[in-house]
C-alpha cells in the first residue's frame, strides 16, 4: 500500500514567496457545498454539488527578521492572494501534484502568538477563491 | 517593472512578473520585492575647458 510521509519536501508558496523552511503543517481542504434536493417520495437524503468553498491552513514559524513571515503576511490581512502547495520539492508530476488556490482571502493573522519558552509560531487560514490541481508537468 | 529583493522569491536583482492573483502591494510594503528601475552604468561627464 503506498502512503505518503511528510518528512522535509513539502513546498508552501504564499502570494509567490517561498516559506516552506518556515513551514511545519499544511493543509488543502476542497470542498463543494452540499445542496440538499430530496423531495417528497424520497427515501433516503439526498444532494447536489453548491459553491466550492476551498480553504488552506499552514502552520509557519514565526520571524520578524528581513524577508521572513512577518514581512511576507501582514499586509495580506484583509486582501485575497494566491497559495501553492506541493508534497514534494520536485517537479509537477502525477505522484507530486500541485495545488494552487487562487483569490484566497486571509481574514486574520496574530503577529504575536508568544508562550515562555517555546518558539512563536502562527496559524493561518486562507478562504475561498478557486482550487486547480496540476499533475502534468 | 519589479525587482526582486527577497531570495525567497527568485534571485534578487532579477526582474519579478507577478502571476495572476498575486498581491503585489503586500510584497512591496514588506520589502520583498522593489520598483527600483534597474541601475545603469554611471556617467561622468567632463569638466568643460577653460578658455
Amino acid at each position: 500500500m503506498a502512503t505518503s510521509v511528510y518528512l522535509s519536501n513539502p513546498t508552501v508558496t504564499i502570494n509567490s514567496v517561498d516559506l516552506s523552511d518556515q513551514c511545519t503543517a499544511a493543509t488543502v481542504t476542497y470542498t463543494v457545498e452540499a445542496l440538499e434536493n430530496t423531495a417528497f417520495g424520497s427515501t433516503a437524503r439526498t444532494y447536489t454539488g453548491g459553491l466550492a468553498n476551498n480553504s488552506i491552513t499552514v502552520t509557519l514559524y514565526q520571524s520578524y527578521a528581513a524577508t521572513e513571515t512577518e514581512v511576507s503576511i501582514y499586509s495580506l490581512v484583509g486582501t485575497t492572494t494566491t497559495i501553492v502547495l506541493k508534497p514534494g520539492s520536485g517537479a509537477v508530476s502525477s505522484t507530486n501534484p500541485s495545488y494552487t488556490l487562487t483569490g484566497a482571502y486571509l481574514e486574520s493573522h496574530t503577529p504575536i502568538n508568544a508562550s515562555l519558552g517555546e518558539l512563536s509560531t502562527i496559524d493561518l487560514t486562507f478562504t475561498g477563491g478557486t482550487l486547480a490541481k496540476v499533475a502534468t508537468p | 517593472m519589479y525587482i526582486i529583493v527577497s531570495p525567497r522569491l527568485g534571485t534578487p536583482g532579477d526582474k519579478f512578473e507577478p502571476a495572476d492573483g498575486i498581491n503585489v502591494q503586500a510584497l512591496i510594503d514588506g520589502g520583498l520585492i522593489s520598483t527600483d528601475k534597474p541601475k545603469k552604468s554611471s556617467k561622468v561627464k567632463e569638466a568643460p575647458e577653460e578658455n
